[in-house]
């Protein structure tokens, strides 16, 4: 193995209520793939944006080719040979392949672009990584898979030393990745230091060198692959103490009727044939890594997205959805993860959010009663403890958690009996948290059934009566929280070679 | 840059354009027998040269996902200008030529600054712009039409560049070759350099081109400069072949030009679009506003058509982008 | 200055439309002192009311409009192709005065269900929308009339019924009428459903979809209602201004913009002000008739009109910019 190219030593990042990196080292040598490994949250993409220079460290060193180094942004990085392939793909869909390689670095013939050289440039840069790519195709007419193998190219054109891919593969199919990791090992053999962050333990069996763990934006360990197994992996990721008492058993009792049944749903790549029941009063928690399909469900069940196929039954009866309208109207509430963009309306006030989705109890004539509206608004204010100087204060001036509150009121309000939480306390800090959670517990007391979309170990644990895990749109298993373990929600999370 | 392209050097918007314009022609044809008529293909050029040459530009900002509608009483505006020039002032012609293009290059880079700089709407910034070359475009003939020299007087030789007499009285219309090159130049420049090229980034994603280190913010501008110095060459071409300028006039020229724009191609939400298509296209809008007189509605059906037919060409793109 | 701010009676009017009567007052009084006391006359003080009936009547129905994050530069033309059809109906084809009317109210609405159909329920975007509309609403008056002005009947004609809506002897109906439909207006707007989801959705389209909210129609509704009140602002322009030719009204796209956005309607949506509206709409006839009381032609209208539009998006595009 090469020597090491870039030392990460101590890096402490902060950001305000959070601890995002907590004094992590990481070492990548010349010539190997390091997978970077951890669950939701550890910290990996923080770590490489602080590399990058999108992030500031708040404090520790980088060392790179002997000198210590800190990148101002990711042009700076790149020039200097660190790039990163990113997830999302930053593609201009209407200029062709060579044209995005080369955006903002143009060959150039007197004034006009050499779209020749260009493309005999990038035609090299494809032949030399074994692609079969047309540099004249239009990007937007390339599959996600060579988009990704574009990107890939981009970076090996700046000269890169050391490359960063943050899950390279979650959209590309198996031989796509097949091609993609013949590309990675010739890197390898160019002496190009990689970081491989991924969920993927088959791949990282198979690609890479050394494994480093991080969990809690803490480091963990690292290992050398071809020594270690899957359960050594999955046991550094989840080794954690779990301070909250897990649920032992389910809350539930076993004749609760099913309130809702979804069959065989289907929605593009991400959601395949996922079938479940929710019973009455039950907290169906819903785990699985980035990318599972969790969302993509929770948003074709509610019918904010166009689904394929699929039966969908409400107290026994089958129901047609097609639209959030539908859904309301059958008693189902979504809470989205992005609160901001599809939950609230930050500048209008708690009491219009309030009564958003059911307005028409609060009519008198054509008139929006507003004494009634208030009086409801801060009920729920009151009922859920909702810190605001007021029923008129713009959402805008809440924090995450009471913001969160506005939105379970607003679906409380219009007397749902199935909620959709999707990711309930992301952004909200540890005391608010409690306070959802408690919610939760309640509401499911007294005869709500709830799903709760979660990436958080801990809270699938602590709050699940039953436990449906995903992997990239398949559902692949249930549990019962009497049977549930780190490990055996884990290992259904991780995709295994068949 | 579309690889497939079935018929010869043209994609297949542009073809379907071209078989538009063919079965229009001869439709009117058949139903008109003045259509068929030497005066009426000269006549058509004449209304296709300023329109084509708006089209051109503001090609531009339509691709980068935005619009000037200021581009029509701008012509008005920089033709009363020159003409004013001349007529009062007593200016030679080359000058008024050259105030056309300064001023018209003026008001476009103040379009681009608004939209790019201070970030306005740019359908708002050149509604007003339109407002403002509207009002200076009256100011500075003092509300009179303006005519420029005529093609008889020796200083009218600017208007032989698009229509020249030849000596047995017959008009030979060689603006049509002028449109034609500054067409594929153009089309050249949004194809093959720096300016074009970002222009199409831009209203492709004008974040992920920012942070491939492009200043976006000037090729921007540019694209309305270029928008304002095309509407700067249409209003030459307008003062050369029409008679009287009046100001106030000019209002719903610019729904020609970007409708003609649309109809050949040109994505109203950016990114899309070619130089060609949108000429192609203005030939279809002229065609239509020639030739419904001589099918018996009267020209003013024009504007309804225009209107309707802008719809239409948007709504294909909206359609598609649903299936 | 935060002093001032915190003061009950202020945060209940609001500090910037507080701001902005004391800038309509200053500028009668600059324009009265520049004009030798000329513009204080009652024949002056009518032609600023003529002007504020129609434009306050376009003024508050783009306010819709732009309260949902559209836009609608149609309505000036719009406004003649009403007045210009239903006044020709009248004149030529004997429509009965009442009926004419309603006439002009009903095309309104129809371009209004047209421009709002389009934006709505097809995605096309609002500029093409106007854009379109601005021409056929152009072409359809053209056509109609054969391209001649069309004069609304004196009010010396028994038929002249109509101008009591304006003036009514010496009362001013048509500032009533006005202030009576802003007032409609900003009920509709603060204190229904339709006007309460025209708002959120203006503010974030996707989180009221997700609430189980129709909100393509809400949506189609805002421009009906600006079609409707543009079918009113041509009764109120014939009834001050008598004729009408084809092919005109643009200027007024301008004006009425800049009244709603200058009274803090914001043109990223969500956040609409009935009252600034009219405010908004005072300045700006002020300022028009100021102009020409001052011996300036209409094209230094146009010219200072576009100015302040610019100037009042930038200061509402800053003042977004600053918040996020």
């Amino acid at each position: 193995m090469g020597e090491v190219i870039l030392t990460m030593k101590g890096i402490d990042k902060s950001f305000p209520g959070v601890h995002a990196l907590d004094h992590v080292d990481l070492e990548v040598r010349k010539g190997e793939v390091l997978a970077l490994m951890g669950e939701n949250g550890a910290g990996k993409s923080t770590l490489m944006k602080v590399l990058t220079g999108i992030y500031k460290k708040d404090s520790g060193t980088i060392t790179y080719e002997g000198k210590e180094v800190e990148f101002k942004n990711t042009r700076e990085a790149q020039d200097a040979g660190v790039v990163i392939v990113h997830q999302e793909l930053n593609m201009l869909g209407h200029l062709t392949v060579a044209q995005n390689l080369f955006i903002g670095r143009e060959f150039k013939k007197g004034i006009t672009i050499d779209d020749k050289k260009m493309n005999e440039e990038a035609k090299k840069l494809f032949e030399k990584l074994n692609v079969d790519i047309d540099p004249t195709e239009k990007m937007s007419n390339l599959t996600v898979g060579k988009q990704q193998m574009c990107e890939i190219a981009k970076a090996v054109s700046f000269d890169a030393k050391v490359i960063i891919f943050d899950e390279p593969s979650a959209a590309l199919t198996e031989a796509e990745i097949e091609e993609m990791f013949k590309i990675i090992r010739d890197l390898k053999k160019k002496d190009i230091a990689m970081v491989y962050i991924s969920h993927r333990m088959d791949e990282i069996k198979v690609i890479t060198d050394r494994v480093t763990v991080m969990r809690d934006g803490t480091y963990v360990g690292t290992l050398i692959t071809k020594d270690c197994t899957k359960e050594d992996i999955i046991n550094m990721m989840v080794g954690r103490v779990i301070y909250e008492d897990p649920k032992t058993h389910s809350a539930v009792p076993a004749d609760a009727p099913v309130v809702l049944k979804v069959e065989n749903l289907n929605a593009g790549k991400m959601v395949q044939n996922v079938s479940f029941e929710l019973h009455k009063g039950e907290i169906l928690g819903f785990s699985g890594l980035m990318g599972a399909g969790r969302t993509e469900t929770a948003r074709a069940l509610f019918g904010a997205d166009p689904k394929e196929s699929g039966d969908i039954y409400i107290n026994g009866e089958k129901v047609t959805i097609n639209s959030p309208e539908d859904a309301v109207k059958y008693g189902i509430g979504y809470l989205s993860e992005d609160r901001k963009r599809y939950g609230i309306v930050v500048q209008k006030t708690v009491a219009e959010n309030t009564t958003m989705a059911c307005l028409y109890n609060f009519m008198k004539g054509i008139f929006i009663d507003k004494k009634k509206e208030e009086k409801v608004a801060q009920d729920y204010v009151d009922a859920l403890a909702t810190k605001t100087p007021g029923v008129d204060q713009l959402v805008v001036n809440l924090s995450g958690g009471n913001q969160q509150k506005v939105v379970i009121a607003k679906w409380l309000a219009r007397n749902c009996d199935i909620l959709i939480f999707d990711e309930p306390t992301r952004g909200i800090d540890v005391g608010a948290k409690n306070e959802i959670y408690k919610l939760m517990n309640k509401l499911a007391a007294e005869g709500k059934s709830i799903i709760m979309i979660s990436s958080e170990m801990t809270e699938i644990l602590r709050m699940s009566d039953r436990i449906v895990i995903m992997c990239e749109g398949k559902k692949t298993g249930e549990i019962d929280i009497a049977e549930a373990t780190q490990e055996n929600i884990m290992n259904l999370a991780t995709r295994e070679i068949n | 840059m579309a690889k497939k392209k079935p018929f010869g050097k043209l994609n297949g918007r542009e073809a379907m354009v071209v078989g538009i314009i063919i079965l229009m022609i001869i439709l009117f044809s058949l139903l008109s027998p003045t259509f068929r008529t030497y005066s009426t293909f000269v006549s058509v050029l004449d209304m296709a040269y300023y329109i084509a040459l708006m089209a051109i530009g503001v090609t531009f900002p339509l691709i980068t996902g935005g619009v000037d509608l200021s581009i029509g009483t701008g012509l008005i505006c920089y033709s009363l200008f020159g003409g004013y020039l001349i007529v009062h002032k007593d200016m030679p012609v080359v000058v008024a030529l050259l105030a056309c293009m300064v001023l018209s290059i003026i008001i476009g880079t103040l379009n681009g600054f608004l939209i790019a700089f201070m970030e306005l709407p740019p359908f708002l910034a050149t509604l007003c712009t339109c407002m403002i070359t509207r009002g200076l475009g009256s100011l500075l003939s003092g509300g009179f039409g303006v005519s420029w020299p005529s093609a008889l007087e020796e200083a009218g030789w600017f208007r032989k560049i698009f229509r020249f007499t030849s000596a047995n009285g017959r008009v030979i219309p060689i603006g049509i070759v002028v449109v034609v090159v500054l067409v594929l130049l153009m089309n050249f420049i949004l194809n093959h350099t720096k300016v074009g090229r970002y222009t199409i980034a831009i209203g492709s994603n004008k974040e992920a081109t920012r942070l491939s280190g492009v200043n976006v913010k000037f090729y921007h501008v540019f694209a309305y400069v270029i928008s304002g110095f095309f509407a700067g060459l249409a209003a030459i071409a307008y003062s050369a072949t029409y008679v009287t300028i009046y100001p106030g006039s000019g209002a719903g020229f610019e729904l020609d030009a970007i409708g003609g724009a649309i109809v050949g191609g040109v994505s109203a939400s950016g990114g899309v679009g070619t130089i060609v298509g949108a000429f192609l296209g203005v030939i279809v809008i002229t065609l239509m506003k020639v030739g419904l007189p001589f099918i018996g509605l009267q020209a003013n059906w024009q504007q309804i058509f225009t209107g309707l037919v802008l719809i239409g060409a948007v709504l294909i793109d909206v359609v598609k982008k649903k299936k | 200055m935060e002093k001032i701010k915190q003061n009950a009676f202020v945060k209940k009017a609001g500090f910037n439309r507080i701001i902005l009567v004391g800038v309509m007052l200053l500028m009668y009084l600059a324009f009265g002192a520049l004009t030798k006391g000329n513009f204080f006359g009652m024949s002056r003080i009518l032609n600023i009311m003529n002007y504020v009936y129609f434009l306050g009547f376009l003024s508050l129905g783009v306010t819709f409009v732009i309260a949902t994050g559209g836009i609608d530069f149609s309505i000036g033309p719009v406004m003649f192709c009403c007045a210009l059809v239903s006044g020709y109906s009248f004149l030529t084809h004997g429509v009965p005065m009442a009926v004419a009317l309603v006439l002009s109210v009903v095309i309104g609405l129809l371009f209004g269900i047209f421009n709002g159909y389009l934006v709505a329920y097809w995605k096309v975007p609002p500029f093409i929308v106007s854009m379109a509309s601005m021409n056929i609403a152009k072409g359809i008056a053209a056509v109609f009339t054969k391209t001649q002005s069309v004069s609304w009947p004196q009010s010396s004609d028994p038929n002249g019924w109509y101008r009591n809506f304006v003036k009514m002897g010496n009362i001013p109906t048509g500032l009533i009428i006005f202030l009576v439909a802003a007032i409609i207006c900003g009920i509709i707007l603060n204190k229904t459903k339709a006007g309460r989801y025209i708002l959120c959705l203006g503010s974030n389209k996707e989180a009221v979809r997700l609430s189980g909210v129709d909100v393509k129609k809400w949506e189609m509704l805002a421009y009906v209602i600006c079609g409707i009140l543009v079918g009113i602002a041509a009764i109120f322009f014939v009834g001050a201004y008598t004729t009408v030719q084809p092919g005109y009204g643009d200027q007024y796209n301008n004006e009425a913009i800049a009244g709603c956005v200058m009274g803090g309607t914001s043109m990223a949506g969500g956040l609409a002000s009935i009252g600034g509206t009219v405010i908004g709409v005072l300045i700006i006839s002020l300022l028009q008739q100021g102009i020409l009381a001052l011996g300036f032609s209409k094209d230094y209208q146009f010219i200072i009109t576009g100015f302040i539009v610019i100037a009042a998006v930038y200061a509402d595009v800053s003042a977004r910019r600053r918040k996020n």
